[in-house]
């Protein structure tokens, strides 16, 4: 059994009108998790209550075990987080950026940090607010990954980056990972994420949790089937959607096949849904 | 290393277990000798786009199984087997293969006679094209 590094209980967060929870949540050592959701589902919100950036209004939060209060801040050490805008560092450049969050961090890799500077070709005499924003992205990451920290949680890294630097990224975070016990949680639009590196998706609506799935729990139960003959528009256990009258999609293929099966009704393939399109039928209202 | 390893999409079998059987078949058709460092669950994971979770559940039952074997902190790599396992796998592979066949047909609603009838057909025009392999190996 793997241990649960963050622990979040009924955790309830407002802002103006929105409202974020109530909402449980742990996460555990080893795993890396995805945090998706459409714009304004509170994914931003949710992580920069974890960071203390924000304060809950109800319920508590748990990292490796300790509650954690403003008081006592030794637990920041242990998480590296990568926000979506850095803010206040436009007049520094890379090697000033660096020489300030090293001295921070016991744990800083350097050569890791050079091995990601020279991988992404990142200008380190440039002032930050004279790089692009994918630039900025890499520097970020460099910087936030070679803190070396237990937990990393990423807020969109791969935003800006293109589809090369998307590419070496998946491979630089499961090295990563591999350098011991470590915690990802990533929020991310982007389907390779989700695809490659998740190993449990967080699917957020509206402020509120939908649920946290191991990802071939999803896979392995939301299917499409190419019917044999047409099918009449009558209610199929499990059924979500018709993409015309002889494709059916469920979100329970075992309840949807033995119903099938009692009414003789024959398919000529049936195969799992992406990812993606799962996540999109719960997002849309469809599955949940 | 990376493993020709392919998840079906149709398949109704479980992922680990299709994970399980094709690392056996590639360990019994010696494509895999003893001694291979196979990839870590992690690696193995984004390779397939799986959880680590569902890997790890492969390889503990490899593992179990005497197919593989891990030696903490140099990796995952695969097992001396005896020629007999090795035959167990490739038996069980064919027999799967066949049954899967036999399937397709009766989703067709062939009858056991028609089947038997393709059976016999393709054996012969294999056996006229010299077409069959019999070096043991699997393709």
């Amino acid at each position: 059994m793997m241990e649960k590094w963050i622990e979040i209980n009924r955790l309830k967060k407002n802002v103006d009108d929105f409202q974020l929870g109530p909402m449980d949540l742990s996460f555990e050592a080893g795993t890396i998790t995805a945090i998706v959701g459409n714009n304004g589902a509170g994914k931003s919100t949710l992580l920069k209550v974890l960071m203390r950036l924000a304060v809950q209004d109800e319920g508590e939060i748990k990292l490796f075990g300790q509650l954690i209060d403003s008081e006592a801040e030794g637990w920041k050490k242990r998480i590296a987080y990568l926000p979506q805008t850095l803010l206040g560092c436009d007049s520094f450049n890379g090697n000033q950026l660096r020489e300030l969050v090293s001295k921070w961090y016991p744990t800083w890799d350097q050569p890791l940090f050079e091995r990601l500077v020279k991988m992404y070709q990142i200008p380190l005499t440039k002032k930050y607010g004279k790089l692009s924003q994918g630039v900025q992205q890499k520097l970020n990451l460099a910087l936030t990954l070679a803190r070396d920290a237990d937990i990393l949680i990423l807020d969109e890294p791969t935003a800006h980056m293109d589809i090369p630097s998307k590419q070496m990224l998946l491979d630089v975070i499961v090295e990563w990972m591999e350098r011991g016990d470590k915690l990802i949680i990533i929020s991310s639009h982007q389907a390779e994420d989700i695809r490659k590196l998740a190993d449990y998706v967080v699917v957020m609506k509206e402020g509120q949790l939908l649920g946290k799935f191991e990802k071939e729990e999803l896979t392995g139960q939301f299917k499409q089937y190419w019917m044999d003959e047409f099918i009449p528009n009558e209610p199929i256990p499990g059924v979500i959607d018709r993409k015309n009258e002889r494709i059916l999609v469920s979100k329970c293929a075992e309840e949807t096949e033995s119903y099938l099966a009692s009414k003789q009704l024959k398919w000529l393939r049936a195969e799992t849904l992406e990812i993606e399109e799962i996540i999109t039928y719960m997002l849309i209202g469809k599955a949940s | 290393m990376e493993l020709p390893i392919r998840l079906s999409k149709e398949s109704r079998e479980p992922i680990y277990h299709q994970i399980e059987e094709q690392i056996k078949a590639l360990i019994a058709g010696g494509q895999l000798p003893a001694g291979t460092s196979l990839p870590s669950i992690r690696v193995l994971s984004k390779e397939l786009e799986i959880s680590v979770i569902t890997t790890r559940r492969a390889y503990q039952n490899l593992e179990y199984q005497g197919f593989i074997r891990t030696t903490q902190g140099k990796g995952t790599f695969v097992a001396e087997i005896e020629a007999s396992k090795k035959e167990e796998v490739t038996v069980s592979a064919v027999y799967h293969a066949i049954e899967k066949a036999v399937e397709t047909a009766l989703r067709h609603d062939y009858t056991l006679e028609q089947i038997e009838v393709v059976f016999q057909e393709i054996i012969a025009s294999l056996e006229k094209k010299g077409g069959h392999n019999n070096d043991g190996k699997m393709d």
